[in-house]
């Protein structure tokens, strides 16, 4: 059997920056992935070149086993895309923007009905069949979109950064939706995101900093690898701070009381206990977490301001530019 | 299912997204309705009584027409140019939007995608120079069904190049500020030159056109394109040409093979 995304040696560039190195990454059908990465990373170029918007400067991608640049038609037959900013056509009502769909994806009338139908159900928006999109919120947009990008049922949905700017409970919901269709299906589901508590439930999880894949395994893989447990303390008075420091000297402070010690290792973790269990306020184990794996593979955090700061600028520069 | 059909329902939801966006568009409906009653019933009932060389005396030139008459086909003409380079607001919205996106995506072909857009687009143009053909009767023009057919078909066809020429231009302008003074400085000179509101006389020799208009003048109307889609139309509306009757036909299909083939060129690079 065919892997449903697989991609080898891809490479992409904008002018002299790249975007994407010598990238090369296989999903099994039926599998859900995510692309975590900062801003920039070179999430969006992939799906990009995975949905055909984009050619790679080298290497190839195929998605169902077709190849997308030298048979992007057919590729886009089986995919379903749900775009970083909305794609509705905000002057349609919810109806008419799947309806729109199913014609551009050539489906007849009763199969567009029934469709409709269906994913409307799917994603809770049923009355609002006939209000125009404009009038909806952030989270029904993206409830809709995804509807939408279900509608032809395509093999493999692709959801560029699916849940930013939604609240915690919308983005929940549309993990919801999302568990329930792979369980009922065989989708595969290539998700980009950079809220790092989002991957936790995907099979598979791809880090991607700088235009390379770092790593790539499941989530427990990757934290049991590389992630780092911590024993956070606070020391009863300052003394018994120094203390704990001369005696770990890896500890690291955290704030301006608390430490944070290194303890992967139960007995570590024991030994400090023994010596230190009276002169301690505070104690929490804080188990590895993908933020720390992200941390410890990369040297910096997600979400930090220089990232966000440059994103606004492309943004900015892309409205301005044609793309 | 068979491959045409399915292209074909893709070409048709194109289309029609085009046409349920400028019905709920108000400010485009009421500039097509607001334009035409505003050229004819204050243009051309204001200059109606000069319009005949005779009545200054000196007859210079004489058509039988009134100006309302001749105004009419030229008001259809501006109508259709307003909402065929207006079209192009929705190719910018489009792609400014992100909706182009989700077309570039579905397994239709980028040339159908823009046949579908253009079609829905000359649809609309079309239609807005049909709403000019309510006031005939107003404009003393009387016509036949056959009439009717003729000029809704050159219409079409004028709307079909100039909405593809109004994508050329989206292709080119980034912001949709630009755009309206951008459209107003293309379309109104286009139209002003085009013979729409005053006549180059046919039965005056070359040199006595140019000593009652200057030459320059003389030029810009006749390298104008619209001067023949105009006079196309007048041919069909009120029997008038100023030119070989060819002419106008030849022009209006010209422009909608060379401006879709430019779209086609551009659409399919970004």
């Amino acid at each position: 059997m065919t892997a449903a995304i697989s991609v080898e040696d891809v490479s992409a560039s904008y002018g002299a920056k790249m975007a994407l190195e010598h990238v090369s990454l296989d999903v099994p059908r039926g599998t859900s992935i995510a692309l975590l990465g900062p801003n920039g990373a070179g999430k969006t170029t992939l799906i990009n070149i995975l949905c055909t918007l984009r050619r790679p400067d080298g290497g190839r991608a195929s998605v169902a086993g077709v190849d997308v640049v030298s048979q992007p038609t057919r590729a886009r037959q089986s995919i379903g895309v749900v775009f970083q900013d909305s794609s509705l056509d905000d002057r349609l009502s919810a109806w008419e923007n799947l309806d729109f769909h199913g014609l551009v994806y050539g489906m007849a009338p009763k199969e567009r009905r029934a469709r409709s139908a269906a994913v409307l159900e799917l994603v809770e928006l049923q009355d609002w069949r006939d209000e125009i999109v404009r009038s909806f919120s952030g989270g029904m947009r993206r409830r809709l979109e995804i509807a939408r990008a279900l509608l032809h049922e395509p093999e493999i949905l692709f959801l560029d950064e699916p849940t930013v700017g939604l609240d915690a409970q919308t983005r929940q919901r549309i993990w919801q939706y999302l568990d329930q269709l792979r369980r009922e299906r065989e989708l595969t589901v290539l998700t980009t995101t950079h809220y790092i508590e989002e991957v936790e439930g995907a099979d598979m999880v791809c880090v991607i900093d700088h235009g390379k894949i770092i790593v790539q395994g499941s989530p427990d893989e990757l934290k049991a690898r590389y992630g780092m447990r911590w024993l956070h303390v606070v020391p009863k008075d300052p003394v018994a701070g120094k203390a704990i420091l001369a005696r770990y000297p890896e500890a690291k402070p955290l704030g301006t009381h608390a430490l944070a010690l290194p303890a992967n290792d139960d007995a570590v973790a024991d030994a400090f206990l023994t010596e230190f269990r009276d002169s301690l306020a505070e104690i929490r184990f804080q188990p590895p977490t993908l933020e720390s794996v992200f941390l410890s593979l990369t040297g910096r955090q997600l979400r930090d301001q220089a990232d966000g700061q440059r994103d606004a600028e492309r943004a900015a520069g892309k409205r301005g530019g044609r793309r | 299912m068979s491959r045409p059909i399915v292209l074909l329902r893709g070409v048709y939801g194109v289309w029609l997204r085009e046409i349920m966006r400028a019905t709920r568009d108000r400010g485009q409906m009421i500039g097509g309705v607001s334009r035409p009653l505003i050229w004819l019933l204050i243009l051309g009932v204001g200059l109606n009584p000069y319009f005949r060389g005779e009545v200054f005396g000196e007859v210079r030139y004489v058509i039988p027409y009134t100006y309302l008459q001749f105004l009419f086909p030229a008001v259809i003409v501006l109508n259709i140019m307003y909402t065929s380079i207006q079209f192009a607001v929705s190719v910018i919205w489009d792609r400014e939007f992100g909706f182009l996106r989700e077309v570039l995506v579905s397994p239709m072909p980028r040339s159908l995608i823009l046949l579908g857009k253009v079609l829905g687009g000359s649809t609309v143009a079309m239609l807005h120079g049909a709403l000019v053909l309510i006031l005939a009767r107003f404009a003393d023009v009387t016509l036949s069904i056959e009439q009717m057919a003729m000029a809704l078909g050159l219409m079409f066809v004028l709307a079909f190049g100039l909405t593809s020429f109004g994508v050329i231009l989206a292709g080119r302008v980034r912001s949709f500020e630009g755009f309206g003074v951008f459209s107003n400085t293309i379309i109104l000179p286009l139209y002003f030159t085009s013979s729409s509101v005053f006549p180059l006389d046919p039965a005056l020799t070359r040199t006595q056109t140019a000593t009652a208009y200057p030459e320059w003048l003389v030029f810009m109307v006749q390298v104008n394109p619209i001067t023949y889609a105009v006079d196309a139309l007048r041919g069909i509306l009120i029997g008038f040409n100023q030119f070989p009757p060819i002419y106008g036909p030849a022009v209006i299909f010209g422009m909608a093979i060379i401006f879709f083939a430019l779209a086609l060129v551009d659409f399919s690079r970004s």
